[in-house]
């Protein structure tokens, strides 16, 4: 704990060295520039397409090649579809079920995983963290058998059901990190004012956990938007969900509603993902979602 | 009727036993400590009369009535934690109000009693603060608040003064003293701090590895420890060994003390002279007393005293402390390399194996 | 203890679904790829090897080697783009830090669909590529343009454990390491590297796993000589209805992915159970 003070007799450092803060880059490193450099032309392609994406649904004309001028007009073909309308309403449906039935289930098993002591709980542990690295067409191939098995028609409820099968996953996660941070004494000490287990749980646990389950919740909903593969194989003849249309759309080469689509899908995710970053900090929690988020990230 | 009464508990871990066939009996309105060093047993017994672990042996009986099949949230007892254990989305109040609330105290009540209790711990008017905006003394006070407003038969404090800074520790062990005189609720409090217990307790049970090695009040621990381990873990004391020979102990120096030799030790037993350092006189020695020759090896000034450490012969030294009163300059005294003559009175030794 | 009874109740819900809805189709899965279509297209469960012998078939050997190999590229690339990203953010960033990682985050917000899709409409024929050269080279039916499609995709998965392992280094260890290495490249080498090779590893493991069983990059970007093992299986389940067969294609690449994927999850299990303890 002591801290080290400067001696007077140091030798003289150059002042830029004095005036920097802790944390700052360590010196010496002259690669920032080309860095820099690196980094910027990094950003620049990494935006390129999608900005292509968002400007060319603005495009009059359907050419990719030429800005002809601002138009709405690919938004109009988009929202006047009766089907592209269904598909979208059925997205936001199926991203909203499953994040309300994920997040209830992956809080559940994070909170049993954390507190309880039980012979399954390594198993379960793993069995968690499973989903999370099986490739997506596994998952697809083995959902549609199942439900071809029991007899189950593709619909939204099978793409639910697969959704939140894999949705899970992330929602224990993150609550799990969050969870382990919030120390057992403070459950202890409301069970010794008179709080039972369920009483705890809802007084104390979960008011101290939603940050977390919120954020969870954000972000299994974009997921759940965005998906493809999934809901590729299990979805039914129609209504399908917006991604599996632009599939569809852009085997056919039928291109530029896809551009507003595709613009569209952004702002909803990128919305969803915001508000799972700023709600905890707006709703009077001091830290952020992102690291709430990120907390777990770098296993 | 005893507040507590421990039967022949045990807590084993695996094949470790925390805790070893404890038995005591707390009286009601006592301030009781355990005290001892990290894993000694101290916290699991007190974890164990609040509910949160069971005896694998033995019983425990808060009023009389035994508590195995009770758990935390029935139990009349209250915990103040080392960490405190606020709950950071309710605000002071309803910190205070929970266990009330419960218990379904009708409001009114809830309201007054509340704020008794916050006056109690000095914190009136802080009522809407949240957790996050307290210090930490503050916040202990709000944890002790919390326990005490439910009534409690019997308040347990792990560690509570632990987190905070040495003044404000001392402050706090005479508040507390004072709120338990004052509510003349039993305390169980839980520490490693020897002064602490000493300036807080009615009776104190010293525990090393899960045995209780010596259970009274804090005076009779500290003049009268038990054994060595006691002797050297409350205050400081100095141990000199050596051998029982006619009704003394010669040490190794060949020294021979007179003392006060216990009927179980018999000729030629190793034992220990136990004698505290304020009780060593240096150069002006009364009649009676027992006299030892050694040299100044080392001189430490602590403000209010000076430790004055003698060699006696090789590997055998000894600690006295002078009290730093105005008449006596210690710097002018005693210097490093001295030759010095120290005593004691004979009763102020004791002989311990 | 009854607190740990009802904190077991918890693992219930989640468990079951998982063991019913997650487990038992991955099950099902291998069972089937033991069985064979009958005449009228129906799949049958069965106990015979003949779609693994099927398997070693000249004609499907060289798709897994091919998902490998592309997928190996794209780790490769994603480590060389994404490792300088990651360290500048990191340890260049200040306070813009947080700002920059989301920044890098966002576009894989945009479905990887539409994000495929954009590079289309960059290199295809009639793309904004051709148009600004005024030329017409073919970009996509390339190989090329697949690992592109795969590094654009999972790029996000290997920045950001790195990221996450190079912002938890002590930034003294940098300073130390220059004193005693000399060169920026020595102490990268022996200071830094080391300090971040798990979040390297793990980085990697993210973006090989979903790589190899993709089948988007190569069905939008790449043409009959790109076909991956995922355009296979994805075959074998919709356009050409032979289930069994898509089956062991299925637990082919699973078996070989098996490997990485149980040591990434007893390293992730390892350390989630040293957080609890």
């Amino acid at each position: 704990m002591s801290t080290v003070e400067s001696r007077p007799s140091a030798p003289a450092r150059p002042a830029a060295d004095a005036r920097r803060a802790p944390g700052k880059p360590p010196k010496g490193f002259d690669r920032p520039r080309f860095l820099k450099l690196f980094v910027g032309v990094f950003f620049v392609l990494l935006f390129a397409p999608i900005a292509l994406v968002v400007l060319f649904s603005f495009n009059s004309s359907r050419s990719l090649q030429d800005f002809q001028g601002f138009s709405l007009r690919w938004y109009e073909t988009f929202f006047e579809s009766e089907s592209l309308r269904d598909s979208l309403i059925a997205s936001l449906e199926i991203a909203l079920l499953t994040m309300l039935i994920a997040t209830v289930l992956g809080t559940m098993l994070a909170y049993g995983l954390v507190r309880a002591r039980t012979r399954v709980s390594d198993s379960l542990n793993v069995l968690m963290l499973v989903p999370l690295v099986t490739p997506e067409i596994v998952a697809g191939a083995s959902a549609l058998l199942l439900f071809t098995q029991v007899k189950l028609d593709l619909s939204l409820t099978t793409i639910v059901l697969a959704h939140i099968t894999f949705s899970i996953s992330y929602v224990t996660v993150v609550v799990r990190a969050r969870l382990v941070s919030l120390s057992r004494e403070v459950e202890e000490a409301s069970m010794d004012l008179g709080a039972t287990p369920v009483e705890t749980f809802r007084l104390v646990t979960l008011p101290a956990l939603w940050p977390a389950v919120l954020a969870a919740g954000l972000l299994v909903f974009a997921l759940s938007f965005d998906d493809f593969v999934l809901s590729f194989f299990t979805t039914g003849e129609s209504p399908q969900p917006l991604p599996v249309r632009i599939w569809t759309q852009i085997r056919f080469g039928v291109r530029p509603t896809i551009n507003a689509i595709g613009t569209f899908m952004l702002v909803i995710s990128v919305l969803s993902i915001g508000l799972a970053l700023l709600l905890p900090r707006l709703l009077g929690r001091r830290e952020s979602g992102l690291k709430v988020l990120l907390g777990r990230e770098g296993a | 009727m005893s507040a507590i009464r421990f039967e022949g508990v045990t807590k084993r871990f695996g094949g470790l036993a925390a805790v070893d066939d404890l038995n005591l009996e707390i009286r009601k309105g006592e301030f009781f400590s355990l005290l001892g060093p990290s894993g000694c047993g101290k916290t699991t017994t007190l974890r164990m009369v609040a509910g949160f672990d069971q005896p694998t042996e033995g019983h425990i009986y808060l009023d009389g009535e035994p508590v195995e099949t009770v758990p935390p949230y029935r139990r009349n007892v209250n915990t103040v934690f080392q960490s405190y254990a606020l709950f950071e989305h309710l605000n002071i109040e309803d910190n205070v109000a929970f266990g009330l609330k419960r218990k379904k105290v009708p409001s009114d009540e809830i309201r007054t009693r509340v704020a008794e209790a916050l006056e109690l711990v000095e914190l009136h008017g802080r009522g809407k603060a949240r957790p996050r905006e307290l210090s930490g003394g503050m916040k202990q006070r709000v944890a002790l608040a919390r326990a005490l407003v439910n009534r409690p038969s019997v308040l347990l404090l792990d560690e509570p003064l632990g987190a905070l800074d040495l003044k404000l520790r001392k402050q706090m062990q005479v508040e507390l003293k004072g709120i338990q005189r004052e509510v003349g609720i039993t305390f169980l409090y839980v520490t490693h701090d020897q002064e602490e217990a000493l300036a807080m307790s009615d009776r104190i049970a010293v525990m090393e590895r899960g045995l209780v090695k010596q259970c009274s009040s804090p005076e009779d621990i500290y003049e009268h420890p038990s054994g060595p381990f006691v002797a050297s873990f409350i205050g400081t004391s100095n141990l000199l060994s050596g051998v029982v020979e006619n009704g003394c102990v010669k040490l190794a120096t060949g020294a021979s003390c007179v003392a006060q030799v216990p009927s179980d030790c018999p000729q030629g037993a190793e034992v220990h002279l136990s004698v505290r350092p304020e009780k060593i006189w240096l150069d002006e020695l009364e009649e009676g007393m027992v006299e030892l020759g050694g040299t100044i090896v080392e001189r430490v000034y602590v403000g209010t005293t000076t430790q004055v450490i003698v060699e006696l012969g090789p590997g055998m030294r000894v600690t006295a402390l002078e009290q730093n009163t105005a008449r006596v300059g210690s710097d002018n005294r005693w210097q490093i390399g001295d030759r010095v003559r120290l005593g004691w009175h004979r009763e102020h030794a004791r002989v311990l194996r | 203890m009854n607190e740990n009874r009802f904190a077991s109740a918890f693992l219930v819900p989640g468990g079951l679904w998982l063991l019913l809805l997650f487990v038992t189709p991955l099950v099902l899965l291998l069972a089937l790829s033991f069985g064979y279509t009958d005449d009228l297209g129906e799949a049958i469960y069965s106990t015979r090897l003949d779609n693994y012998e099927r398997l070693i078939d000249p004609a499907y050997l060289p798709v897994l080697f091919r998902s490998v190999g592309f997928a190996l590229a794209a780790v490769v690339l994603c480590l060389l783009i994404g490792y300088p990203v990651a360290y500048y953010i990191a340890i260049f960033g200040g306070r813009w830090k947080n700002l920059l990682i989301v920044l890098v985050v966002l576009p894989f917000f945009v479905n990887y669909l539409i994000r495929t899709y954009a590079w289309i409409a960059l290199l295809g024929d009639d793309g904004m590529v051709n148009g600004v050269l005024d030329s017409s080279v073919r970009f996509l039916n390339t190989p090329y343009a697949v690992v592109g499609g795969l590094v654009y995709g999972f790029l996000a998965f290997m920045i950001l454990p790195i990221y996450a392992s190079l912002d938890r280094m002590d930034p003294s260890l940098i300073e130390a390491g220059k004193d005693l290495y000399g060169g920026p490249w020595q102490t990268f080498r022996h200071v830094t590297l080391p300090h971040t090779m798990q979040g390297v590893l793990a980085g990697s493991v993210l973006v090989f796993l979903p790589a190899v069983g993709d089948f988007v990059s190569a069905s939008l970007l790449g043409g009959p000589e790109e076909v991956m093992i995922g355009n296979l299986i994805q075959q074998q389940f919709q356009a050409s209805d032979n289930w069994p067969f898509g089956a062991a294609l299925t637990v082919a690449m699973m078996a070989f992915l098996m490997v990485l994927m149980v040591s990434y999850l007893r390293a992730a299990a390892r350390e989630a159970k040293e957080a609890t303890a």
